[in-house]
């Protein structure tokens, strides 16, 4: 007889918040990004690495998180989580986008999974499709009922990120009561 | 208490299109990445905050509603999405401060 399977209600746990770094090699024009717990990050810190001349180009604030399930207590680590993106439709021929427009048609709304780019030679790192439907469950589970759902897909689909507008669900700028203006591309 | 009884009762401007909803609890912050983590469903969120990522963000959680307070402008982009988005978005001249009081004496708290 099969174990009954759990059918899991998740809750945030382990929340962390630091920096997403965004880092640019003026020597490639690789980019990379990665989670910092630094107190205080430096914009424009520059530093070499090999055959990489590293510089800080964006320090965003954000946080990490796992899921847990409330039921069975299964946790799911997101360490390769590097945040959440909102599709603004910049790019009319990305996958993300035709998605975005199919979707909303049906009333439902998609978020991107961003995954951490390690350095320029290292593709970035994917998260796994079933993390993202875990991730989609936790959004919905906190939804009114006839709320539209929301489908979280991943940055795999875009094909080319430097040139993705979508906005970052993360706080830069903070400084400042100023809006921020348009985001502008990494590379 | 629904998003429409605030409206009446403070004197929130709406400013997108949207379907009144039930208001459970308050949740104060600037930072889109709090929001996400701490926030619940159906708190009213206040806010400083207008750049446009408020609304997806806002959506995730599925507040009740956005509060822009000390009557900051609000870009048309910012409204459009919310109206797209079904979420309420509204504006009030008072500091946060100043309104925190109003809705804790109408029996609102941090849920």
């Amino acid at each position: 007889m099969n174990a009954p399977t759990c059918a899991h209600h998740w809750e945030m746990i382990n929340i962390l918040f630091g920096f997403v770094a965004f880092e640019k090699c003026y020597h490639c024009r690789g980019l990379r990004t990665f989670f910092s717990l630094e107190q205080t990050p430096f914009l424009g810190e520059k530093y070499r690495e090999g055959d990489h001349f590293w510089s800080r180009v964006e320090n965003a604030q954000s946080f990490r998180f796992d899921l847990c399930c409330c039921n069975c207590g299964r946790v799911e680590r997101f360490d390769e989580l590097m945040g959440l993106l909102h599709c603004t439709g910049c790019l009319p021929e990305c996958e993300v986008d035709v998605l975005r427009r199919r979707y909303e048609a049906e009333g439902k709304w998609i978020i991107v999974a961003f995954g951490f780019l390690p350095d320029a030679n290292t593709p970035a790192r994917t998260i796994a499709d079933e993390k993202l439907a875990i991730l989609s469950d936790y959004f919905n589970q906190r939804r009114r009922p006839g709320r539209a759902p929301i489908a979280v897909v991943p940055f795999t689909m875009i094909p080319d990120i430097s040139l993705c507008r979508g906005d970052f669900l993360h706080d830069v700028g903070m400084l400042s009561q100023e809006p921020p203006g348009e985001r502008q591309p990494l590379l | 208490m629904t998003t429409q009884d605030l409206i009446d009762r403070i004197g929130l401007k709406p400013l997108s299109r949207f379907a009144h909803r039930d208001v459970d609890g308050v949740f104060i912050s600037d930072m889109v990445s709090d929001v996400m983590a701490h926030a619940k469903p159906g708190n009213l969120w206040l806010t400083l905050q207008t750049h446009k990522s408020i609304v997806p963000a806002a959506n995730l959680v599925d507040v009740a509603a956005i509060v822009v307070t000390s009557g900051k402008d609000v870009p048309q982009e910012t409204v459009d999405l919310a109206s797209k988005y079904d979420i309420a978005l509204l504006v009030s001249e008072l500091t946060t401060y100043e309104l925190v009081g109003l809705l804790h004496a109408l029996g609102l708290r941090p849920r």
